[in-house]
């Protein structure tokens, strides 16, 4: 493991810069979320979560596939760096190793024929994800419940803990070894800095709730499908999107058109289940028309179909839907709900 | 790009458009690229400025060199296509999905249950196994409109109906003066098949509620669940399995259909809505 002075973290991300195109938390407007940084100043990490998600980085809010004139269709070029992601939290880190499974089918599915997405990949590909741990996580974490931790290394490329004068950085993938033993100003760290990482985890681990055991909830919703509980469970949504927008790991998306005949845009722009539109066909028949059958929808996808594709939830308990819902639909209580309910 | 890019379109020219019933044009394409598809497969067509929408092509999916969209004039996509007259070139991505096992249909007797523009992507079928039609013992083509000016492609039935592997058998929910034939749902058809259920197999192809109905009868005569072949077309978006809209279950109905047995999709919930 590695160390440096906090104050020389200008300096690491510059080293950064020189091979990767930095993104990080950064205000916008009265939120933060992940942009492309150019110097250390317009960092702020004085929130523990972007309001954002960091899902953005790979696949935007609207992408152009490509654009088409008179002269035929142009597709935007591959980006001329790699990215590297400063700020992530070890929830967003793991969200996007979920979402590459989806996009680059990097967890090959046995039976099921699945495409690779070549926008995602593009972006995707030598990017060097460092995240940090928490040290105070907020009341609406609960990564815990999913095997994970303020502390969880899993999926970073580096990982990071800031202590009281220095940064701890542990390089986990080879390509985040590799990077950490270029900084000149790295030193390898000894026993007091091992005591003072230890004390940080206990410290960040005794402010989360304790973890619910949800190892029987894809079982449960196998079978509750039919139950009035959904009534009880997505009586107050409104459908109006923001959980999915704000999740790290929804990815539903649309294809469309901007511009006009002969020349425009093809783009993908994010969608939402929460939407009646959503399934709508074009003979007005509509599979999911009522609310209800949406808030069903959102919760199978991530605690039960995701589950049976790619082995995991569709979830990391970062709490952004927990803070954005309008009408204060807290997932962590729906799930409660679902495992209590008596079948 | 690291990988193909399967979002881009290669260009088709439109040749001719055709009108088969008040809402229902045929639309005749020649691919500009080398394209194939299986029958049951569909195809993303796209129309610069609006967008995208899934068809299945209506054409045997033996001819490469042209190829035919029927499609029913009813969102955007479909209104701007109506409006076009021949001449335009379109793009279309593709083929997605499985497609029809025609292999698993081979000596036997097949059952092709269709309804309304239903019938588009059942004509690919029929004409896919029309080109192989010695493989089949039979095929008892049972369709249904709504009057007898609704079905489309009037003019193929009498060729259809002549040929001596294929049982035609029509039915229309409302008959006019001229309509000879039954009148009524078109599942009242299938009791008119004189054929070891047990041993056939059978596509549907139709609206939800003819899907349902469709599917219920073949059972109640002795179609096996798993010799039953369902359309359950969707919202397709992306075609490539991630874009959510299609979900059925953990199934996407764009790369693990879209066409499904019965006995893969029975235990899922809500499957007729």
């Amino acid at each position: 493991m590695y160390k440096f002075k906090i104050v020389y973290l200008p300096e690491f991300l510059e080293y950064l810069q020189e091979k990767y195109t930095l993104w990080a938390p950064a205000k916008s407007g009265t939120e933060t979320e992940f942009k492309v940084i150019s110097s250390f100043a317009e960092i702020d990490q004085s929130r523990l979560n972007t309001t954002l998600n960091p899902k953005e980085i790979f696949f935007p809010r609207r992408e152009v596939l490509f654009s088409y004139d008179e002269n035929g269709i142009k597709t935007p070029p591959p980006p001329e760096k790699p990215v590297a992601v400063w700020g992530l939290r070890t929830c967003d880190t793991r969200s996007i190793r979920m979402l590459d499974e989806v996009f680059s089918n990097a967890h090959q599915m046995p039976e099921k024929e699945m495409f690779k997405d070549p926008y995602w990949i593009n972006k995707y590909a030598d990017s060097l994800l460092i995240s940090q741990a928490c040290r105070q996580p907020l009341s609406t974490c609960f990564c815990n419940w999913f095997n994970s931790g303020p502390f969880d290394e899993t999926g970073s490329d580096i990982f990071v803990i800031k202590g009281e004068v220095n940064y701890y950085l542990k390089g986990i993938s080879d390509k985040g070894q590799e990077v950490l033993a270029g900084f000149a100003k790295a030193e390898q760290t000894d026993e007091k800095d091992a005591a003072e990482i230890k004390d940080l985890q206990a410290a960040a681990e005794s402010y989360m709730s304790p973890a619910l055991d949800i190892s029987d909830l894809k079982s449960k919703l196998d079978k509750i499908w039919d139950d009035p509980l959904w009534e009880e469970i997505g009586a107050k949504c409104i459908n109006c999107g923001a959980c999915a927008y704000i999740c790290p790991t929804c990815h539903c998306f649309d294809v469309s058109d901007e511009g006009k005949a002969g020349k425009g845009k093809r783009v993908r722009l994010w969608d939402a289940c929460m939407f009646q539109l959503f399934t709508k066909e074009a003979s007005g028949h509509n599979p999911r028309s009522n609310s209800l059958n949406r808030v069903r929808q959102r919760v199978m996808h991530k605690y039960n179909y995701f589950v049976d594709n790619y082995q995991k939830f569709l979830c990391t308990g970062c709490g952004r839907c927990v803070s954005v819902c309008p009408v204060n639909m807290d997932i962590r209580e729906i799930i409660k709900k679902i495992l209590a309910h008596e079948i | 790009m690291h990988e193909k890019n399967i979002y881009k379109p290669i260009p088709f020219k439109l040749d001719k458009v055709e009108t088969e019933s008040p809402l229902i044009k045929t639309f005749f394409l020649t691919p500009e690229e080398d394209f194939h598809f299986k029958t049951g497969q569909f195809v993303e067509v796209t129309i610069d400025g609006i967008g995208e929408a899934p068809y299945t092509p209506s054409s045997s999916a033996t001819v490469t060199d042209k190829m035919e969209i029927t499609i029913m004039k009813a969102g955007y996509v479909t209104t701007k296509m109506h409006e076009l007259k021949g001449g335009e070139i379109l793009g279309i991505r593709g083929p997605y999905g499985k497609g029809y096992p025609l292999e698993k249909f081979h000596d036997k007797e097949v059952i092709i249950l269709g309804g309304g523009v239903g019938i588009a992507p059942l004509r690919c079928l029929i004409l896919t196994m029309m080109s192989e039609i010695e493989r089949y013992q039979k095929i008892n083509v049972c369709l249904g409109a709504r009057t007898p000016a609704d079905f489309i492609y009037k003019d193929w039935y009498p060729e259809l109906g002549s040929n001596p592997k294929i049982n035609l058998l029509r039915a229309v929910d409302k008959a006019d003066e001229t309509w000879q034939e039954t009148e009524g749902v078109v599942t009242l058809l299938l009791g008119k098949l004189q054929t070891d259920f047990s041993s056939t197999v059978a596509v549907v192809c139709g609206p939800p509620i003819m899907m349902k109905f469709g599917t219920l009868k073949l059972l109640e005569l002795g179609v096996k669940e798993e010799n039953i072949y369902l359309s359950m077309e969707k919202n397709m978006s992306c075609g490539l399995g991630k874009c959510g809209h299609c979900a059925l279950g953990d199934y996407f109905v764009c790369k693990d259909g879209p066409v499904f047995t019965y006995d893969e999709i029975k235990d899922y919930p809500d499957i007729w809505i």
